[in-house]
């Protein structure tokens, strides 16, 4: 069935299948351009060949020196796919995928047939799902792209219909269609690969828990189809003593990850050393700008320790080239700390100055980027004070709830304007 | 005691909670139930969808503003992640799901709560969040390649950006469930827009999800004109709302400066707004009873901050003006919102 609409519903009618085999190439063609995922492929491709190609099909797909076989149920549920690591040259199966020549195989009674059956389905439970068809004929044609197989497509037909050279002509265009996706899906997956063990390095971190804290963050990338871009987070430290971050590294994209990454891992070390915001960001400024001063950083750096005489939260803050977190009392009231500093990375021998925040419980700090302030929309950017001016109902809310309103109205505004990546932090004092 | 009946009597700390704006509270709650063997399933929703919707309706009866409402919601998020949390002790036993919200969807609880009842249940669940857009929905099932798609839409602003969705999960062969209290009380809307099933709540996704099938087809398109119609609306929205904001004044009843007057700012602006995207909703699903959901709804809002009868209807009167040039939206408001000339 093609349509399960829920309680209510009722199913739908499927929508018809094109009769004739150009009206049929054409649907193959415009259903295997929607994926780019291997097994949806896979499943498409097989749901695409029965009943036209045959009454049951297994896909085979080569790597190595093996074969992995996809197949669905006699229900056109899909079974999970069989790995068979060594594929025998001389089978039917291999001789496809050494010659890409169609394979067709009249089933007879007898041992013999059987033999030669194994040959295209090299699997015990599929053998078994095919004979239950009362087999005539078996069909493999090989899947070739760019030159090389790719897989191959085995067609079952039950007693009394076999394979006519017509047949065998519109199933070898059908695996032509089907070849070319799936070679461009496998790539797609090998570089995804790539790009996702690359990614994992570089993506925002997940939060640690900090004692008498709770602390929230947010991340919205310019490239909506990227989950890195040029903001970054963090926050790191030993209970007692904590370190948050909020930066925006020059450029956008990828470039601009690998830099975040830098950078990230740059402030990591330095607060080992000495936690103090303005040493962190002096640090950073030597490193970078030792390393290329045309590219620059603008951070915005706090640091987090139980007030002195016990109640509520010290913070030491920095900035270079970035705005001061913003301070969100208990009653609503907004404050912003007045501070300066020069962005890192383009100066040599940057000191940086520090200001005090104390956080009474129920009090909020929110640290955010330029993607903030600098959203255009219908009225102009949002800017820093319909950002101020949004706070005050918020006045003792959750961290995550600060962030999530902040996000919410800044994209709002931008009603699905492009935008540049966002970061948000927020922290309340208090757990 | 039934894990029903626990749940029952947890209610009221869980609003209290809300209330208080208090996460830990709230969490602490939900740990607490879920020490003592109560099912995840009856505590997202006997007690977090339950206490939502009063809270939801505390806001309609003008008792809480919206920032209230917000923080609330927060406590909710916070209770319901405590509970997916404990869920992922739980093996994988089936497929993957993606769970997410279409561009323009806040209402990101709704959703949460089902892919945390899904991933009770054993799926292997990829949580997407508010408000994702078709591209990067596009990309993310190109990587994971899931089983398939859950979307909720709570809102007719974002019906757009979930067909949207379905689009790009049919195009790639992925069965889409949809559910929310956009897509009405039964599955015409969810047909409408595409998708393979339609759940109006955690119970029946789960049970639809099972009867999915392997691979759909690529969605029909929508029908040319009341298309047409949607997308110049939607192109116009802003200044359609600002216009009709400019007649429509519910708020001059009140004497400017008092409480009542400012007080009705944001109801009256959500009045607007969900108004002319019902009527955008209500073209591309081609089910007027959105109308009639959404004229009732903003009576309800109205009536409780004591805006007088004829500026309520008045309503009616200016989205018949101000729909003119959009002779299928025209038609539909007229006959599905009441007293729309």
């Amino acid at each position: 069935m093609d349509v399960a609409l829920g309680p209510a519903g009722g199913p739908v009618p499927r929508p018809t299948r094109p009769s004739g085999e150009s009206a049929f190439l054409l649907d193959v063609s415009r259903q295997l351009a929607g994926s780019l995922n291997v097994r949806r492929t896979v499943l498409r491709a097989l749901r695409l060949a029965v009943p036209v190609l045959g009454d049951w099909a297994v896909l085979a797909l080569f790597d190595g020196c093996g074969v992995t076989l996809s197949a669905c149920d006699t229900d056109g549920a899909p079974l999970a796919p069989v790995h068979v690591p060594r594929l025998a040259e001389d089978s039917a199966l291999g001789r496809i995928r050494r010659a890409g020549r169609p394979e067709l195989l009249h089933s007879t009674p007898g041992a013999g047939s059987a033999a030669g059956l194994a040959g295209l389905i090299p699997d015990a439970d599929l053998l078994a799902i095919a004979a239950g068809f009362g087999l005539a004929e078996v069909l493999g044609v090989g899947l070739t792209a760019r030159g090389s197989a790719v897989g191959a497509l085995i067609a079952v037909r039950g007693a009394g219909q076999g394979y006519t050279q017509a047949d065998v002509a519109l199933a070898e265009e059908f695996a032509r269609h089907a070849a070319v996706t799936l070679d461009a899906a496998r790539l797609y997956e090998e570089r995804r690969h790539v790009v996702a063990t690359l990614q994992a390095s570089l993506r925002p971190p997940e939060l640690p828990a900090v004692p008498g804290l709770r602390v929230a963050a947010c991340y919205r990338t310019a490239q909506e189809r990227l989950d890195i871009g040029g903001d970054f987070y963090d926050v790191h430290g030993v209970p007692g003593d904590v370190s948050v971050v909020v930066g925006d590294v020059c450029g956008k994209g990828v470039e601009a990850a690998v830099l975040t990454g830098k950078a990230r891992q740059t402030i990591k070390t330095a607060a080992r050393f000495d936690r103090s915001p303005a040493a962190i960001l002096a640090a950073l400024n030597d490193v970078l700008y030792a390393d290329r001063p045309d590219r620059f950083v603008t951070v915005a750096c706090a640091r987090l320790r139980p007030a002195p005489d016990g109640a509520g939260t010290l913070a030491t803050i920095a900035v270079a080239g970035h705005p001061a977190p913003l301070v969100l009392r208990g009653d609503g009231s907004v404050e912003e700390p007045v501070l300066f500093g020069t962005l890192v990375g383009v100066l040599p021998d940057l000191r940086y100055e520090e200001a005090a925040v104390l956080l009474q419980p129920g009090d909020a700090m929110l640290l955010y980027t330029d993607g903030v302030y600098e959203a255009r929309g219908r009225d102009g950017l949002f800017g820093q004070e319909r950002l101020r001016a949004l706070l005050p109902p918020y006045a003792g809310a959750s961290p995550e709830t600060l962030c999530e309103v902040v996000e919410r109205r800044v994209m709002e505004h931008l009603d699905g304007r492009g935008h540049d990546d966002i970061a948000l932090l927020a922290v309340r004092c208090g757990e | 005691m039934s894990t029903t009946t626990e749940a029952g009597l947890a209610l009221p700390r869980f609003e209290r909670a809300l209330t208080a704006g208090d996460a830990g509270q709230g969490v602490g709650i939900v740990d607490e139930l879920l020490d003592r063997g109560v099912e995840p399933t009856v505590l997202l929703l006997d007690v977090i969808s339950e206490a939502q919707r009063r809270i939801g309706q505390r806001w309609q009866r003008g008792e809480w503003s919206v920032a209230q409402e917000h923080i609330a919601t927060g406590v909710s998020v916070a209770a319901t992640e405590a509970i997916a949390r404990w869920v992922r002790r739980l093996p994988v036993t089936r497929g993957r799901i993606v769970v997410g919200c279409a561009e323009r969807e806040w209402h990101s609880l709704p959703a949460l709560v089902i892919a945390t009842g899904l991933r009770e249940r054993g799926w292997n669940v990829a949580y997407l969040g508010a408000c994702t857009p078709a591209g990067r929905l596009s990309a993310y099932l190109h990587d994971s390649g899931p089983e398939a798609v859950a979307v909720s839409c709570s809102t007719a602003w974002a019906l757009p950006g979930t067909r949207q969705f379905v689009e790009a999960c049919a195009s790639a062969g992925i069965p889409v469930i949809a559910g929310g209290t956009a897509l009405g009380p039964d599955g015409t809307r969810a047909r409408a827009l595409g998708a393979t099933a339609w759940a109006p709540g955690l119970r029946e996704a789960v049970d639809a999800v099972k009867t999915l099938p392997s691979v759909v087809e690529p969605a029909t398109p929508l029908a040319a004109e009341p298309l047409a119609e949607q997308q110049g609306l939607e192109l116009n929205h802003h200044t359609l709302v600002e216009t009709l904001r400019r007649r429509w004044r519910p708020q001059d009843a009140f004497a400017e400066g008092t409480p009542e007057h400012s007080g009705i700012a944001v109801a009256v602006g959500d009045c607007a707004d969900q108004s002319l995207s019902a009527v955008q909703g209500a073209l591309l699903t081609g089910d007027g009873r959105l109308l009639g959901d959404t004229a009732a709804w903003a009576r309800a809002l109205l009536s409780a901050r004591r805006v007088p009868e004829p500026r309520v209807t008045a309503l009616a009167t200016e989205l018949g003006l101000l729909l003119r040039d959009y002779p299928r939206a025209a038609a539909l408001l007229r006959s599905h919102w009441p007293g729309a000339a």
